[in-house]
């Protein structure tokens, strides 16, 4: 197993990054994500939203990896998220539901306010690999670089939402 | 706004998602404080969740059957079966050797 963390802040409010967030998707950044629904979605009695969406991405194998063994660079993904607008925090935890003998990814995210009125987003990664065959380190680690490539991109993608986002609210009604 | 998985309930999904995020935008901003007694939260709470069911409670109903038709048409299901059954990314992870 391969670990990864980060932080990160937002200059902007918990609310208006949490909806970039949800609204990352499509963005320039994100050009792999082929599709994505929402198949669950409810209001908890304690007043949060609890959310499961399955996403389509396609990805690419290395050139070293062995040939005809993964018929599709495509992965099912599901995310699943819960949004507390009182307590102002978003978590949210997303792993890949088919390949998982090659290599299972998970990424679990929370964004939460902070108390000058910004946004800390903290990011873990786990990559597993029971591949075998002598390549199971070597899965993982290119896993885990992916991971951090794709995590830069992935908060591009959402600083974009949210520069739109700020546009549209600063146009008169 | 992103496509859905089967090209059919594309437009569904579209009619939602917008119907949705207009909702979530004012969702993420109660207009309680965050002090206010817990009943009071859940009474803002359940007023939240029908304000929701007034606005998208029907086209939500129409895109969940659309995409529920096709996780099963793809056999995606059994995979989100599977997936729940197995859940080893819940456990605690052993520390790596």
């Amino acid at each position: 197993m391969r670990f990864f963390s980060q932080s990160y802040l937002y200059d902007d409010s918990w609310s208006i990054v949490t909806l970039a967030f949800f609204l990352r998707y499509p963005n320039p950044y994100a050009a792999h994500v082929l599709s994505c629904d929402v198949i669950s979605r409810d209001c908890t009695p304690s007043g949060t939203l609890v959310t499961k969406r399955l996403i389509l991405k396609q990805g690419n194998l290395p050139r070293w990896f062995p040939k005809g063994i993964v018929s599709r660079a495509e992965s099912w993904v599901i995310e699943e998220s819960e949004v507390d607008p009182y307590g102002q925090v978003v978590r949210c935890t997303t792993r890949n539901l088919d390949h998982v003998k090659v290599m299972q990814v998970e990424e679990s995210v929370k964004f939460a306010q902070t108390t000058d009125g910004k946004t800390l987003q903290h990011t873990e990664g786990r990559v597993f690999s029971r591949f075998g065959w002598g390549l199971t380190k070597k899965i993982e680690n290119h896993g885990l670089n992916k991971f951090k490539a794709n995590l830069q991109r992935s908060r591009e993608g959402v600083s974009v939402v949210l520069s739109l986002l700020r546009q549209s609210r600063l146009q008169p009604m | 706004m992103s496509q859905s998985l089967s090209p059919e309930c594309t437009p569904l999904k579209k009619v939602y998602d917008s119907c949705f995020n207009s909702w979530f935008e004012g969702y993420l901003e109660p207009a309680i404080a965050a002090s206010t007694k817990p009943e009071q939260r859940t009474e803002y709470a359940k007023r939240k969740a029908e304000e929701f069911q007034a606005n998208c409670g029907k086209v939500w109903e129409q895109y969940k059957a659309c995409v529920q038709g096709a996780v099963k048409e793809k056999g995606l299901d059994q995979l989100l079966e599977q997936a729940r059954e197995e859940n080893p990314l819940m456990e605690p992870t052993p520390p790596s050797k």
